[in-house]
């Protein structure tokens, strides 16, 4: 694989920000329809549930638009809403521990959707990592954020970050393996 | 180049992050080692595979943030806001000025109440049996409900609430409950009568931390391993039987809470509420219980979120012993399985008896009275076979998991990248978890666990005696970047650390990394906290929308109720606190003990 970058999420004009955070309806919207996809999908990854991620995604935009006026632009726009969208996710998944810890410890089956089966296995072997390993491989592989931007959203140093991508890219090797029709290291 | 650097380096160059020095020597090490390539190649297969998204799957959620939520909210929140923002600031203030700070404080500790802590651990291997009825009062149900807990050492318990039931005996365990519905704005409606729910585990692993038996309703260990309980030690009597009572946290409690939730599905509670607690004085049973709501200016905010509203000071979850019986005989028949079917079962894949392919290694010498209990193999799928052997006496319990397959990337045992390393002797070196109830060894070919209701340092020389010799952990794993506070000090001039009247919580795991230290320091229950410092002059921008400006250490800080995190900058550099569990008074009384290192 050849060294690539590849930042897969847009930053918005500030002006369309800055308009947002002035109560503009019009350009929030704007910046929902920008960003609703990514967030969906990160919080799908995230919760394992993409009817849980919908009601997440409707709280991180509320949450967007109660803290715009207070958005500095000393960060990216993008790691910013990233940010909030991991935080309203971890706050869902603590609503959920007390009534799901039992059936979680077990391994219950992720919540895919209607998919092809290659895909659900991916998605189920994803699910099966830790929460800090798949938050971080999420953020670099589907939206191709560089680290020093993961290390912004998940709140964690850099070097940090760089362990949690290899060590989650290593566990999935079991499923790369499958994939391939042969087994792959241990795992 | 090893395989493990290789395959570092391979991540790294698949996001663009590898030093281009480092390129060429990836390169000769791929170009000979076809499990490097192989894993390469999985990399890319990853990828491809993560990346696919159906078009049109994603919802539009525009429409309804914009017009369900926001216009409806504009006219009141526009009329609300200023004062909001003066009332949280005010509670804030009037909170910090009156705050008690429990098990965080500087307050000389009541002697009885700072004995509880060893008592409660010293209590254990004299239960033997339990046997007492309690009412459970809610105040978010209409009245109380009344319950019984059976416990039979050292894994049989029964814990009857209301209609609601958890059953618990050795491998496995069943829990029949009313089944819960979480309806959505405008989509799910509950149906009018719950349903029934009955669950079962088999396989349990003995003393299993996952498939658990909650063995605080017993006995509190967990609550009360750390703590230097505080203030309001006092005595009265019981359901007839003498009780010595503390001053703690819903947090402290949150093991006792969240094992009468398996049976009685209860009412969530703030981790800063403050919690009275009543022990039984010669067994350490618990005997009474009661929440109530805290004035944290968050909280509202919070229990707004749960979906429940409180009056500060009001009781909100009562738990009190009516009767009860220790180490008289139990009926048998109480840990019988429930009737009926399960709704889901699940094999948690323990083997009582089956050899493991390493032997799983056996302290020299036990803590006295202790004998062996359950012992056998587990597997996982795509994980490696464990072997487990576990000793107890009465309710305290030592469990020793080994494994020699272990392929690595963070210690064996779930310890979490928090741990302190700790020099066990001959036996080299350990990685002890924050709050010290487990220890794990990475020796030569076999990786090992030892976990239990001892004391820490009781623990450390069970491990220290299995015949293991630990060694550092490779510079890949999660635990490479542990440190010591000297080190740490080293690496970022000006360090704070806690000061020395930081009662009721372990060592601390330190962890460096670039120009970020972290000290995480655990506490009894599920208290604890985390003390991040930074090198550099500026904190990121709020992220939460919630946060409260606030003075710390005589600079301007600001709060966030939401991710529970204190920050301000101090001597050029960032530093924040942070814990779901401590509240805001509790944090900046940590704060106000910093000192340098």
């Amino acid at each position: 694989m050849t060294q690539e970058r590849e930042p897969r999420v847009e930053e918005l004009d500030p002006a369309l920000i800055r308009a947002a955070a002035a109560g503009d309806l019009a350009a929030f919207e704007r910046v929902v329809r920008a960003y609703q996809q990514h967030v969906w999908r990160f919080l799908r990854r995230l919760l394992g549930d993409p009817a849980a991620a919908e009601d997440v995604a409707q709280e991180t935009f509320l949450r967007v638009y109660r803290g715009l006026p207070r958005f500095a632009h000393q960060a990216k726009f993008s790691t910013w809403v990233f940010q909030i969208a991991r935080n309203a996710g971890l706050d869902e998944l603590r609503r959920r521990r007390r009534r799901d810890r039992l059936a979680a410890a077990v391994r219950a089956p992720a919540a895919v959707g209607p998919v092809g089966e290659a895909r659900a296995e991916i998605e189920a072997a994803l699910a099966d990592l830790p929460l800090d390993l798949r938050e971080a491989l999420v953020l670099v592989e589907v939206f191709g954020l560089p680290y020093a931007d993961v290390s912004e959203v998940v709140g964690a140093p850099l070097g940090t970050v760089k362990s949690r991508v290899f060590r989650a890219r290593e566990r999935l090797q079991a499923w790369a393996g499958a994939e391939d029709g042969e087994a792959v290291g241990d795992v | 180049m090893t395989c493990d650097d290789a395959r570092l380096a391979v991540s790294l160059r698949a996001d663009g992050e590898l030093d281009p020095a480092g390129v060429d020597a990836l390169d000769d090490h791929l170009g000979g080692c076809p499990d490097c390539r192989r894993f390469e190649a999985g990399v890319g297969r990853v990828r491809a595979a993560l990346r696919f998204e159906p078009i049109g799957e994603a919802p539009d959620v525009a429409s309804t943030v914009i017009w369900r939520h926001i216009r409806r909210d504009i006219d009141v929140s526009a009329a609300k806001s200023s004062w909001g923002v003066a009332a949280a600031v005010a509670l804030v203030a009037g909170l910090v000025a009156g705050a008690t700070f429990v098990g965080v404080g500087r307050e000389p500790q009541a002697p009885a109440a700072a004995d509880i802590p060893a008592l409660v651990v010293a209590a254990q291997p004299g239960v033997e049996t339990v046997d007492a009825r309690f009412t459970l009062r809610e105040s978010t149900r209409p009245g109380p409900r009344d319950g019984r807990l059976v416990y039979a050492a050292p894994e049989a318990l029964a814990l009857t609430v209301g209609d609601d039931r958890l059953v618990a005996d050795g491998d496995r365990s069943w829990q029949d409950a009313a089944r819960p519905c979480s309806p959505a704005p405008g989509r799910v409606r509950c149906p009018a009568e719950e349903r029934r729910w009955v669950r079962s585990v088999t396989g349990r692993e003995p003393f299993s931390g996952t498939a658990a038996v909650p063995l605080d309703l017993v006995v509190p260990v967990d609550s009360f391993s750390l703590a230097a309980a505080t203030g309001g030690a006092a005595s009265r009597t019981i359901a007839g039987r003498p009780a010595v009572g503390a001053e703690v946290t819903a947090a402290q409690m949150a093991p006792f809470l969240e094992g009468l939730a398996e049976a009685a599905g209860l009412r969530p509670v703030h981790p800063a509420d403050p919690a009275e607690v009543w022990l039984d004085a010669d067994h350490l049973v618990p005997l009474a219980v009661t929440v109530r709501a805290g004035g944290d200016a968050g909280r509202a905010a919070w229990a707004a979120a749960a979906g429940v509203s409180d009056t500060p000071g009001a009781v909100i979850v009562e738990f009190a012993v009516t009767s009860a019986q220790v180490n008289e005989p139990v009926d048998p028949a109480v840990f019988a399985r429930p009737g009926g079917p399960a709704d889901a079962a699940t094999d948690a894949g323990f083997r009582p008896g089956s050899a493991a392919p390493a032997p799983t290694p056996s302290p020299g010498a036990l803590p006295a009275g202790f004998r062996p209990h359950r012992a056998g193999a587990v597997a996982t799928p795509g994980g490696p076979e464990v072997g487990v052997r576990s000793w107890t006496d009465g309710r305290a319990w030592l469990t020793v998991r080994a494994t020699a397959g272990w392929s690595g990337g963070r210690l064996f045992g779930d310890l979490g990248p928090d741990v302190v390393p700790v020099d066990l002797g001959n036996a080299g070196v350990g990685y002890a978890r924050a709050d010290g109830r487990a220890v794990a060894l990475h020796g030569d070919g076999l990786d090992v666990v030892v976990a239990g209701s001892l004391a820490p340092t009781d623990l450390r020389a069970v491990a220290a005696g299995l015949g293991v010799v630990g060694r550092g952990v490779p510079a890949t794993w999660a635990e490479a970047a542990t440190a010591t506070i000297t080190e740490a000090a080293r690496a970022l001039p000006g360090l704070l650390v806690p000061g020395e009247d930081l009662a009721g919580f372990g060592a601390a795991a330190v962890r460096i990394d670039g120009d970020t230290v972290s000290q995480v320091y655990a506490g009894p229950g599920e208290r604890g906290f985390a003390l991040v410092q930074r090198s550099v002059g500026h904190v990121p921008p709020p992220a939460d929308g919630d946060e409260v400006g606030v003075a710390v250490r005589g600079a301007p800080g600001r709060y966030s109720y939401q991710r529970g995190q204190l920050d301000w900058v101090e001597g050029g550099a960032a530093r924040s606190l942070r814990s779901p569990t401590l509240g805001l008074p509790e944090l900046l009384a940590v704060a106000e003990g910093l000192e340098p290192a």
